[in-house]
């Protein structure tokens, strides 16, 4: 056991800390094109896809340099890359499991941002149980025509492409007869609508597809495959960035201290208050282990070991603190908390969600909802670390006692 | 970086667990509970032949020179057979005197430690129930050449077997620490019962008790042992969670109600995922804090009190929630569950309890 940063990998985070500082943006990035431009700096500079093969564009760099990279990025508070899907999850997938063509057309303008993915897996009524999913591609001549409602699709409103996953074949058990495209968001047939949340914005969005094409070269892997390629790439999702995230979550600690000077209660700063110290010292210590456990996965990635469904302790671990940090936030903060425009400067500073945006403490306060529910929620996650980490027998349910979707069967959740 | 252990870690790790399984079963456990001193003097001579009393003394006082991810180590499979024994306080006694002490003290007391022939202790607590060394009303007074001990000290571990007691005192301005003989006149133990009967407290009344002037370790031997004795009792927590993880664990796969075993019930299968995370947690605080103090990090001091902090809360709840998975059973005596339950709370309050070290944590982050 030694955690101490090699030689090398030292260098290589003093050189990208001094990268960060001169080339940090210094105004705000408003416009998709200054983001856009922002990335295509980080990505000449080799701090995009920094984990991609050389031969794929990327630099095969090891999980250190990318934990490195990343937590610099955070502790420099620069914008995040653009693309955030297509690079970390979608490039990877079509490394993995795409033809030779595929990657020739996809890859690169992945890298720059030229094009821009989403991620088509959701449904209304195949949350959890994503695999009962119905929207339809079906084979007609050159092409599949494909049916069906998505929902929870981050960036689909700024997205040219999307992977798709669809139901190809209904007469199987319902893992075997999905399959998995890369998909055109830019044809008619394809109608994208704003999901307003409960932070007020608009992350997400509702995709409906009528009639609309998947060309068969862009299938991905084989038919039927597509199940087994969304678990890779929801591995890759719940792997996450960590230690990044930890520095974001250390930074908005800072900002909380100076709160708690500024702001008094019975005549003295928030600060000097025991029950207040006592919050403060809980919350550090939880965030500090989320430090350690973020240090442990690593060293375990860069090793070569596979988290496997390992991975879902981190991504249950990480999401539920967050939910219980920036309560504990809030609490301390009292109504200054929940001021979003018009109230101290201390108490309104910028602080840095998970999801990436600046913006208030309120913000992050009811981002952090959505952690728990996204990718897996926190009862998925459960159960896959019940079954597959702790050897728990499986639960009995009623898919996998009658084996599949039958044709034109309504589930369950769908009947209201 | 590598967080996982070195092989020779790991071999250390896999033979105490296979010595513990042989000799400290729970049957032997239950029967120091009813043993008067509550401790084993073979059992200490063995942990002395294995080379875990001197792991982290030097060579030449028949050591290891080993550091605090090995002792953390043998902490926590200590505690994951809730292991009735001195071990804890005797070795954070001892790395001090190793650390701070005089070369007669370390003389006198390091060789005799590491053969299992003398047993040591820490003796922080006192009326104020406070872990500060400014609380400390223990006072030492010059009378001819000698200094006199006189106070009140609360909740020692097993001082009613140690041979030397490191007592922090107020001497001038500062708090320094003594190494009193326990048998020294003026030194007067009286043992406490505990809701643990593994975990032996006593208190210690100091009347004008006699110690060499220069005996006195600096005042910084003070936070040395609040922080490494945060980690080892944390460390011990960790062993007691993860036994009760695992009891639940294989205790569900086994136990059927409604024609079916409870693990497969979500109710029960989340509530162990919870306990699971909680224990890896847990082991990650413990080492990354052996780590960051025995490698000398910053973050050292701050890392064992996250430790400490993290690891009372978390292991209370890991045995807690292993008694309610097993229900009924695990409300009995007879039933193992209660000795690891027992061993984690017992440690809870000692070595600086989470509020104290969350305020410890403030101070250094908060400025």
């Amino acid at each position: 056991m030694d955690l101490n940063l090699s030689p090398e990998d030292r260098a290589f985070r003093d050189q990208t800390r001094a990268w960060f500082q001169r080339n940090v943006p210094r105004t705000e990035l408003r416009t998709l094109d200054e983001r856009r431009a922002w990335h295509r700096t980080m990505y000449e500079a080799g701090y995009v896809g920094m984990g991609w093969p050389k031969e794929c564009g990327g630099r095969g760099a090891t999980p250190m340099q990318q934990a490195i990279a990343a937590d610099e990025m955070a502790r420099a508070n620069a914008p995040a890359p653009i693309n955030g899907l297509g690079v970390g999850f979608i490039g990877p997938t079509i490394i993995i499991h795409g033809t030779a063509a595929q990657k020739e057309r996809y890859l690169k303008k992945i890298l720059t941002a030229e094009e821009m993915w989403c991620q088509l897996y959701s449904e209304p009524n195949s949350g959890s149980d994503l695999a009962s999913l119905r929207t339809r591609a079906e084979a007609t001549g050159d092409h599949f025509r494909v049916d069906g409602q998505k929902i929870w699709t981050s960036g689909g409103h700024i997205a040219d492409w999307g992977i798709l996953l669809a139901r190809t074949d209904p007469a199987v058990p319902k893992h075997k007869g999905i399959s998995c495209f890369l998909f055109n968001m830019r044809q008619p047939g394809v109608e994208v609508r704003p999901l307003k949340q409960i932070t007020g914005s608009s992350e997400f969005n509702e995709v409906f597809m009528t009639g609309a094409r998947a060309e068969k070269s862009d299938l991905i892997g084989r038919l039927g495959q597509g199940w087994e390629i969304a678990q890779t790439t929801l591995g890759f999702e719940r792997g996450g960035n960590s230690m990044a995230r930890v520095t974001r979550y250390a930074s908005a600690f800072d900002r909380l201290v100076d709160a708690a000077k500024k702001i008094e209660r019975g005549g003295r700063p928030l600060l000097e208050d025991p029950v207040v110290r006592a919050k403060l010292g809980r919350a550090y210590a939880e965030m500090e282990v989320q430090r350690y456990a973020a240090l442990r996965v690593l060293s375990a990635l860069q090793k070569g070991d596979s988290p496997g469904a390992a991975s879902s302790i981190t991504k249950l671990s990480y999401s539920e603190f967050e939910k219980r940090y920036y309560e504990l936030c809030l609490e301390i903060l009292g109504p200054y908390g929940q001021v979003t425009d018009g109230g101290l400067e201390e108490t309104t500073l910028d602080v840095d969600s998970s999801s990436g945006v600046r913006s208030s403490w309120a913000y992050a306060f009811l981002w952090a909802r959505a952690g728990t529910i996204y990718s897996g929620s926190s009862e998925i996650q459960k159960n896959v670390i019940g079954e597959r980490v702790l050897g728990l027998p499986k639960e009995i349910r009623a898919d996998r006692v009658t084996g599949g979707v039958q044709r034109g069967a309504t589930p369950p959740s769908a009947k209201g | 970086m590598d967080f996982a252990f070195s092989s020779d870690q790991q071999l250390l790790k896999n033979s105490a667990r296979a010595f513990l399984d042989e000799h400290v079963k729970p049957a032997q456990v239950r029967l120091l509970w009813d043993d008067g001193r509550g401790e084993s003097e073979a059992l200490w001579k063995e942990m002395a032949q294995l080379g875990w009393l001197g792991l982290a003394l030097p060579e030449d006082a028949g050591g290891s020179a080993l550091g605090l991810v090995e002792t953390a180590i043998l902490q926590e499979e200590l505690g994951r057979a809730a292991c009735p024994s001195p071990y804890l306080p005797t070795v954070l006694a001892a790395m001090a005197i190793d650390r701070f002490g005089t070369p007669a003290q370390k003389h006198r007391w390091l060789p005799a430690v590491a053969a299992g022939s003398a047993r040591a202790t820490v003796a922080l607590m006192e009326r104020a129930l406070d872990w500060g060394p400014a609380s400390v009303e223990t006072h030492a007074e010059e009378r001819g050449g000698k200094v006199a001990l006189s106070g009140v000290k609360q909740f020692v571990p097993w001082a009613h077997v140690a041979d030397v007691i490191l007592v922090p005192a107020r001497r001038g301005g500062s708090t320094v620490v003594y190494a009193v003989e326990a048998g020294a006149p003026g030194v007067a133990v009286t043992p406490l019962t505990g809701m643990d009967p593994g975990t032996r407290l006593a208190q210690v009344r100091l009347d004008g008790a006699a110690v060499a002037a220069e005996a006195a370790l600096p005042a910084e031997a003070y936070d040395f042992l609040l922080q490494r004795g945060a980690v080892g009792a944390a460390a011990e927590m960790l062993g007691a969670a993860r036994r009760c993880l695992d009891m639940s664990v294989e205790y569900a796969k086994v136990r059927e109600q409604f024609g079916q075993p409870i693990g497969s019930f979500q109710a029960i299968r989340h509530k162990c995922a919870d306990m699971l995370l909680d224990v890896e947690n847990s082991h990650a605080a413990v080492y990354y804090a052996a780590w960051a103090l025995a490698s000398g990090a910053d973050d050292g001091a701050l890392a064992a009190s996250v430790a400490k902090a993290y690891v009372n809360d978390a292991a209370r709840k890991v045995c807690g929630d292993a008694i309610q998975v097993h229900g009924g059973i695990g409300f009995t005596w007879e039933y193992d569950l209660h000795l690891y339950f027992k061993r984690a709370k017992a440690l809870e309050p000692l070595y600086g309890d989470a509020e104290h070290h969350r305020e410890l944590i403030v101070r250094r982050v908060a400025r």
